[in-house]
């Protein structure tokens, strides 16, 4: 069955995305080190809480900071991906030239390369939750998870985040390969505004405003409320909003960003290409 | 002749130091030629670092937590300059091939990686000073620094073992590749984690603490922030001098060993045939 | 003669690469080179010739300690390659084809200042420098543009004048006219000629897969096959023992592929090597004498091949590789195992 250019090109690079991703070392340093990295990021979290709360994490408080960080880790590493493909294919590989030579369409390849990402991000937080339920007593079970939900909003989320990260890879073809990383970066921003490690009725009113405006708001609202439905009750961001109502602003707000995504990667591609930045080696 | 031969060839302590700045030059160029790295190494860090105070507002932390996540944050700067602007480099540095050429020019090294580090030192230090003085003003920080000398002191120090312990891990990507890099990503959240970056790190159990203090930054950050904060010393793990005479000799022990390490790694990594493997 | 009187010797070189992720016994290492005995004198340019894979460039990464031997010794400029290379990294300097060097961002005086500085040359002299071999090499014109806004060639170019600049006393080429056009490739081999001929002090040692490079420039060349050395003599001399013989190259069109074999059983024939080209099969001959061409005629008509051309010429290097290993370079490479080198 012949597959239409952009399947192709999203099929071939989830399956290269993984190969890059997941087989750099043996499935033992592999296991550990997809073990080791998210338990370190949310213990930072547990400690920080830990000292202040001299080590009470029964608390609603705690259960809304532990979802939130681990499902936060889908943001960068999603977002991160799909941009830091650009670096990696055009720097270090040496392909980004090869590929946009070849029939494939470059955004829908992007996107394959952001959802391998997901897939191994995936295992970090599955690994992050279980200790969080085991160790620190995070109220999850699987009898009370509302499926439905997660798994829809997880569906719109992968989406949502994939094309912020067309965007950052458009901005990435116009720049240096930074030490720091503007998917990284940008996702420490989201980290601040979007109600991730505290609600953000914390923040002055203008940044609430932007963290209204941004679409991952809703989608770790939506994963948290689809977890522990009870806790995500305790907090007033959007206690008037009802679930399929968050659903719709989160679907509407990524067809917003998907449109800015799609422009933004199409003028910056098209100056990449005027200024023959396409093979470029930034590195310094 | 078409090109003479070179009259003063330049060794000893002074190749050390034209080394430096011959490999420090493409950072400096290269931070004045592209402008970006204000917005995304200076600028969106700030961000992270409000974050995590706001979790400590949220809990209901007392408030010198929130001046210990500003230093912890603007220190942050240097280990990610450490880690991505050092040891990690020498990856694309292989990659790229311009390793193989550092390896048999007679310049050390250590010099070359230090050109790096100190090339990206300017960045790092900008970070950190808009971390400390953004984040100070938007969360009312306030210091009480009771001695400046010491203060700097123990910056210096903890630069010196620092770098030293950066160029020590910088010896194993003589010898991998990516598994390198990943080995070096995978340290980033763990260092923040054990050298209290956000909190103090008298919140481990002592040997917890004290295995963590291996790293320069723990006992770096622990000091400076009894330094300038009022209830500093109260929230210290060491008293300031001691973890001074630490720091001098984990300054000497990493340097030395940094040495011993790129040695050692550069004689297994020709026998293994690795130092121009670009395998990827 | 002892080390001292050579700036590149080797004794009994080998060098073994273990494959990883190889799955059968026999194939877990690729022995690279094997009891590599070279001597080369001051002042001398010496040719490394042989296909891809042949090991040229394991060679090169030994001599310039960057890869250690694992058997036998590697002596530049009477230092121990493996026991002194911070010494050896003092006189020597290489330049690999094809590959970049430098940073992208920076232009091309600043990219060969910075190597400049890894070697100890003060700023004054290294600009100097810089100026006078970017005039040479012709991209004195370019020397504030930056390098990822040259094309192959001149990053190439500039390449070349980074190996240069540092003034080495044995200099190590790996293919250097890679990626050069032929005006380029005829410059640099004229300047490299010239470099080595103004200072007897100076060495050059130049890897090439290109017969004609080796035979124009080199003093002597090394044929190298397989990791092993399999004839090491000047140009002339490495022909002169084929001018005995009568070289020929026959081009046919047969309508089912040539039994090789055939051919080489027929009386009189040294050697024979066959290629496809466009429109039929190319086969160099070397024979014991003209005489028995009439035979190898015969044979070819029995099996139905029409000729379309025949000329017989004087002998080349690769005529000399075809005779030491019965096959062309092309061949050689066309069965090549896979090198970890590459």
């Amino acid at each position: 069955m012949l597959k239409s250019t952009s399947m192709r090109s999203f099929l071939t690079s989830t399956w290269l995305g993984w190969q890059i991703e997941s087989n750099w070392a043996d499935p033992f340093l592999f296991l550990v080190y997809s073990i080791v990295k998210p338990l370190a990021g949310a213990g930072i979290i547990v400690v920080m809480y830990g000292v202040i709360s001299k080590g009470n994490f029964d608390t609603p408080l705690f259960t809304y900071i532990y979802i939130g960080n681990a499902f936060y880790q889908y943001v960068a590493m999603v977002m991160t991906g799909v941009s830091w493909a650009i670096i990696d294919d055009r720097e270090h590989y040496k392909t980004l030239k090869y590929i946009y030579t070849a029939p494939v369409s470059v955004p829908w390849y992007l996107l394959g390369r952001g959802v391998s990402r997901f897939l191994i991000a995936t295992f970090s937080v599955i690994v992050t939750l279980v200790f969080g339920a085991v160790f620190l007593h995070i109220p999850i079970q699987i009898s009370t998870i509302d499926w439905t939900l997660l798994i829809v909003s997880m569906i719109v989320g992968v989406i949502m985040l994939s094309l912020i990260g067309v965007l950052l890879a458009g901005i990435t073809l116009l720049t240096v390969k930074q030490s720091f990383f503007i998917g990284d970066v940008v996702a420490g921003v989201f980290f601040l505004f979007c109600g991730v490690i505290f609600p953000i009725e914390l923040l002055p009113p203008v940044m609430q405003t932007i963290g209204k405006l941004l679409p991952v708001t809703y989608w770790i609202e939506l994963v948290r409320r689809a977890m522990v439905g009870s806790v995500a009750e305790a907090f007033p961001t959007f206690i008037n909003v009802s679930d399929s109502q968050l659903l719709l602003i989160l679907t509407g707000l990524t067809i917003i960003y998907g449109i800015i995504s799609i422009i933004v990667w199409r003028v910056c591609d098209h100056r990449a290409r005027e200024e023959g930045l396409i093979d470029w080696t930034s590195n310094y | 002749m078409m090109i003479q031969p070179i009259k003063d060839r330049l060794a000893g302590w002074r190749l050390f130091l034209m080394s430096i700045r011959g490999r420090s030059y493409p950072r400096i160029i290269g931070m004045q030629r592209d402008v970006t790295w204000l917005i995304f190494d200076v600028l969106m860090p700030i961000g992270t670092v409000a974050a995590y105070v706001l979790i400590y507002q949220a809990v209901g932390a007392p408030s010198e937590y929130i001046g210990f996540v500003v230093v912890g944050g603007a220190m942050m700067a240097y280990w990610l300059n450490v880690l991505w602007g050092m040891s990690s480099q020498l990856y694309w540095e292989k990659e790229t091939g311009n390793l193989a050429l550092y390896i048999i020019a007679p310049a050390p090294m250590m010099s070359i990686l230090l050109g790096m580090a100190i090339g990206g030192i300017f960045a790092s230090s900008l970070r950190a000073l808009g971390v400390i003085i953004i984040a100070s003003w938007i969360f009312h920080v306030s210091y009480a620094v009771t001695s400046f000398w010491l203060l700097f002191l123990v910056f210096l120090l903890t630069m010196a073992a620092l770098y030293g312990l950066g160029m020590m891990t910088s010896s194993i990507f003589l010898l991998l590749n990516r598994e390198a890099w990943h080995i070096a990503n995978l340290a980033q959240e763990p260092v923040y984690l054990a050298s209290g970056f956000y909190f103090p790190i008298k919140s481990f159990p002592f040997w917890i603490a004290a295995g963590a203090s291996l790293i320069p930054l723990t006992l770096g950050l622990d000091a400076m922030r009894q330094l300038v904060f009022p209830s500093g010393s109260s929230l210290g793990f060491l008293s300031v001098q001691v973890e001074v005479f630490l720091l001098v000799v984990l300054s000497v022990v990493f340097i030395a060993g940094a040495k011993w390490m790129l040695d050692y790694m550069e004689r297994l990594a020709r026998r293994e045939g690795r130092l121009t493997d670009t395998r990827k | 003669m002892s080390a001292l009187q050579y700036s590149i010797e080797t004794r009994n070189l080998g060098r073994i690469y273990k494959i990883r992720g190889a799955k059968k016994e026999e194939s877990k290492t690729l022995v690279a080179l094997k009891d590599i005995n070279l001597s080369v004198k001051p002042g001398e340019l010496f040719g490394l010739l042989g296909p891809n894979g042949a090991g040229k460039t394991t060679l090169i990464k030994i001599l310039t300690t960057l890869l250690s031997p694992s058997s036998g010794t590697a002596f530049v400029a009477g230092l121990d390659a493996e026991k002194e290379p911070g010494k050896v990294r003092q006189v020597i300097n290489m330049v690999s084809g094809g590959e970049s060097s430098g940073y992208g961002l920076l232009t091309v005086r600043e990219n060969l200042w910075m190597f400049a500085q890894f070697y100890g040359i003060p700023t004054d002299e290294a600009n100097t420098r810089i100026k006078k071999l970017l005039e040479i090499v012709g991209l004195a014109d370019r020397m504030n543009t930056r390098s990822s806004d040259l094309s192959t060639g001149l990053r190439q170019k500039m390449n070349i004048v980074r190996g240069f600049l540092t003034d080495p006393r044995v200099l190590f080429l790996d293919e250097p006219t890679l990626g050069l056009d032929v005006g380029a490739s005829r410059d640099v081999r004229h300047f490299v000629r010239q470099w080595v001929d103004e200072d007897p002090t100076r060495t050059l040692l130049l890897t090439t897969h290109y017969m004609v490079e080796a035979d124009e420039m080199c003093d002597r060349v090394a044929i190298i096959n397989q990791g092993k050395v399999l004839a090491c003599d000047t140009p002339a001399a490495l022909k002169q023992q084929l001018q005995k013989n009568a070289l020929f190259e026959i081009k046919v069109d047969s309508p089912i592929p040539l039994d090789k074999d055939t051919i080489i059983k027929t009386v009189g024939v040294q050697n024979c090597s066959i290629t496809e080209v466009d429109g039929g099969s190319q086969i160099e001959l070397n024979l014991a004498e003209e005489a028995h061409l009439a035979n190898v005629i015969v044979n070819l008509t029995a099996q139905n091949a029409r000729i379309l051309s025949l000329q017989k010429h004087e002998p080349t290097l690769e005529d000399v590789f075809v005779k030491l290993t019965g096959l062309s370079m092309e061949e050689v490479e066309n069965v090549a195992d896979d090198d970890p080198t590459n």
